[in-house]
């Protein structure tokens, strides 16, 4: 299965194969009807062929007979017959000089009965017997006149009229016969009027051409080929490789030997102004195609082009620079796929931005809320409640322990702390070493950060309780930590680079909570966790907590009350 | 001798003309004479297939036992030549009569005949002037005019001096025939079978004319051509 590789190709060849489609569609249907028309045109062309040549022959007999009656009635004539002994070879003669008066091709006259008196042809019993036919013929006609088509040769096929020589009318003297010849001459004025092809031939046990307007040689195919179903029939031939449609007309001598007209025309001929048509539509078709290829391209360039841009657009968010952004000036669908793409590079600078804060694992809520109101990551002065855990003993612990192992171990052991902040809607802010800094208060705020931190310190220190029965119970010896608590307002926001920005606090109430860690390690103090006073005074609940008394912290000129936490309210 | 004048055929000239192929003639023979007389006379009556009376039928009848013949008596024979026809149409002349052909119209003609027993052309010749040509073999002499194709006449030459011509009425007579027997012919110029036979006079009695059929072909003659300015008659 082919599969385009590119969006423009697949444009291109769609834009180009329509057209190309429709244009040969077209062109099909052109030249389909251009034929048709060819066709009829010809058959046309034939019908009014063939009606010509009846005009004409009609026509000429009509004047044959004209010239025969003019003779029949001229007393010239009429003396040889005034004589006792009637010459033949005057006869002959005369007759002769009339032939060239009338240009016609014989002349004959037969006695009353149909005997041979005088003939112009030499061969006279050859051209006798089509006049003796004819005179059958007119004896039974009124006007005692005959036409009809004789072969007064082999080959020489005539027009031939009989009229009666009167003398005086209606008494029958004598017969005079004339007879014009269907010759080239007769084919080629028949073409002058109708534009047709007109050859005569036989079409007997040996077909041959009487006459004909084709050139010889297409004569002769014409005669092997021509099957003729009948009088008036239509044919196709291919003649010199040429097609011909072809119209048979029967002619039938007065001796019955039939002789055959046939009236043709080249549909090439034909056809010549429609392919003048059809060479200026098939240039036109191509000129299109061209013109629809560059439009193509064009098109597919200007789509492909800022889809490229855009494809390269998403590697570079892919490398994740976001802060790019790709200008596309487009009031399309591109364009504003454009300005999506725009958005998504923000958003996704955004997301970067929050995503410190979603490391800290803040639940599916926070976190929805803390993507919806950015804004608050910005930077702002709250009260928070920061607590920091450290972990004791655990030296003696590593010690022999692979590494692998006291990852694990203490993993183990920040998971369970952790979760002891998370359960209480604190923050884990970040992990340094085994330390933890946790934030109540932040990023969502909330009004009993410093109970919330105070109860987590607790349950983080049931939690280590919990481990260290489980290490006991795997050999291990027990851990131990100590924990800060300080509530102060900070500044809260996302703090770092342009390309790693963490949200975090800071401020000297988080140094607070951080020295106030190490001073659990002091034993005259005999508790793992100390609140500062600001704490103290914030908390909502009861819990049993122990004065310390003033402490003064390192990097602090003032002191500060602290509280050791020995147990819940 | 006599003979009626007949201008033209008119009696068998007409609309109905092409029906009638087929003419048939009637012959009626009785005694003309009283019955001391040794002469005896004749009358016939000629119809066609469709009884219609015919003129211009030639009857003849031919002596067959040596029946004495009158001698000829010349010059009683006339054909003119007037209103561009010939007048009369059918003549019968017994053989070595002269007939004159006397022009009686305004313009010249030319009279021509190509008839074996008698070929002769008088060529044009004036208004008022008369030619003579004697007939001097028996049988059909038709005569035509060179300028004038319509024109046309018919001279049956006769070896007996016993015939006679039907009128309009189609009847014919003859008289002061001597008894015997005699070949009996018709001729018509339309004849298609010249009618032949033999009869007898002088045994037989009978006032009525007998009536006796003959085919006749079709008028084939020439509708004369129309003067130009005569208002078109054809």
């Amino acid at each position: 299965m082919f599969r385009f590789r590119h969006f423009g190709t697949r444009l291109l060849c769609i834009i180009v194969g329509l057209l190309a489609v429709a244009q040969l569609t077209t062109f099909f249907f052109v030249a389909q009807a251009n034929r048709r028309n060819a066709l009829a045109a010809v058959e046309q062309a034939l019908d009014r062929g063939a009606r010509q040549f009846e005009a004409i022959t009609r026509g000429r007999q009509a004047d044959l007979l004209l010239a025969a009656r003019m003779l029949a009635g001229d007393y010239a004539l009429r003396q040889l017959f005034l004589r006792a002994d009637f010459n033949q070879d005057t006869a002959r003669s005369a007759l002769a000089s009339y032939q060239d008066r009338i240009q016609a091709s014989a002349l004959i006259m037969l006695d009353a009965e149909g005997g041979l008196l005088a003939s112009t042809q030499s061969g006279g019993t050859h051209a006798l017997e089509p006049f003796r036919r004819l005179r059958s013929l007119a004896e039974t006609e009124p006007t005692q006149e005959a036409a009809g088509w004789g072969f007064l040769g082999e080959m020489a096929l005539n027009q031939i009229v009989l009229v009666p020589l009167y003398a005086p009318h209606p008494e029958i003297a004598a017969w005079i016969g004339v007879g014009f010849p269907i010759d080239r001459a007769t084919a080629e004025n028949l073409k002058d009027t109708s534009s047709l092809e007109v050859t005569f031939l036989t079409l007997d046990n040996t077909p041959r051409v009487i006459a004909s307007t084709l050139g010889p040689e297409r004569a002769d195919e014409l005669s092997r080929l021509a099957r003729p179903g009948g009088d008036l029939a239509l044919a196709r031939l291919r003649l010199g490789g040429e097609e011909y449609v072809s119209r048979f007309r029967r002619v039938d001598t007065s001796t019955g030997q039939p002789a055959w007209v046939v009236l043709q025309r080249s549909l090439e001929v034909e056809l010549a102004p429609a392919r003048t048509l059809e060479n200026v539509l098939v240039a036109f078709t191509l000129a299109s195609l061209v013109v629809a290829l560059l439009i193509g391209l064009f098109l597919a360039r200007s789509i492909s082009r800022p889809v490229r841009r855009l494809e390269e657009h998403t590697r570079v968010i892919a490398g994740g620079d976001y802060a790019t952004a790709i200008h596309l000036p487009r009031a399309d669908e591109l364009g504003r796929l454009a300005e999506a793409f725009n958005a998504l590079s923000s958003g996704l600078a955004e997301r970067d931005r929050v995503r410190d804060l979603l490391d800290k694992n803040v639940s599916p809520e926070v976190a929805a809320r803390l993507l919806r109101d950015g804004a608050a990551l910005g930077g702002e002065e709250r009260e928070v409640t920061v607590l920091f855990a450290d972990l004791r003993g655990f030296t003696p612990l590593s010690e022999g322990l692979p590494a692998r192992e006291l990852i694990a171990l203490l993993n183990r052991y920040l998971d369970r702390m952790s979760a002891a902040v998370e359960a209480q809607g604190g923050v884990v802010d970040k992990y340094i070493g085994d330390e933890i800094m946790a934030i109540f208060g932040a990023p969502v705020e909330c009004a009993d950060s410093a109970d919330r931190a105070v109860r987590a310190a607790l349950a983080m220190r049931g939690a280590l309780a919990e481990l260290n029965r489980e290490l006991a119970s795997e050999g291990r010896p027990p851990l131990a930590f100590g924990v800060g608590i300080n509530t102060a307002h900070v500044i809260a926001g996302n703090i770092g680079s342009r390309r790693r920005l963490n949200y975090s606090v800071i401020g000297d109430g988080v140094n607070l909570a951080a020295r106030l860690q190490p001073l659990t390690r002091r034993a005259e103090f005999a508790t793992d966790i100390i609140v500062s006073d600001f704490t103290r005074a914030a908390l909502r609940g009861s819990y049993v907590l122990r004065a310390l008394g003033d402490i003064t912290v390192k990097g602090k000129t003032t002191s500060s009350h602290i509280h050791a936490v020995d147990a819940a309210g | 001798m006599r003979f009626d004048f007949l201008p033209t055929t008119g009696s068998v000239r007409g609309s109905g003309f092409w029906r009638r192929l087929g003419i048939s003639l009637v012959l009626g023979a009785g005694f003309l004479g009283g019955p001391l007389a040794a002469r005896n006379g004749f009358e016939a009556v000629v119809v066609d297939a469709a009884g219609e009376l015919v003129s211009d039928v030639v009857l003849s009848l031919t002596p067959l036992d040596g029946q004495a013949m009158p001698p000829s008596v010349a010059g009683e024979a006339k054909i003119s030549q007037i209103k561009q026809e010939y007048s009369p149409y059918v003549t019968a002349v017994r053989t070595g009569t002269p007939v004159e052909f006397p022009n009686l119209d305004t313009i010249q003609h030319h009279i021509y005949s190509v008839s074996k027993p008698k070929r002769f052309e008088i060529p044009l010749y004036e208004p008022g002037r008369s030619e003579v040509v004697t007939f001097d073999q028996p049988g059909l002499v038709v005569i035509g005019c060179n300028i004038h194709d319509w024109m046309s006449a018919y001279v049956l030459v006769l070896d007996t001096p016993w015939f006679g011509k039907t009128t309009a009425d189609g009847r014919v007579s003859l008289a002061d025939l001597p008894s015997g027997r005699y070949r009996l012919e018709l001729w018509h110029p339309r004849v298609s079978k010249p009618l032949s036979r033999e009869v007898t006079l002088g045994t037989t009695s009978g006032a009525e004319p007998l009536r006796l059929t003959l085919a006749l072909r079709p008028d084939r003659r020439l509708r004369r051509a129309p003067t130009p300015g005569a208002g078109g008659a054809y």
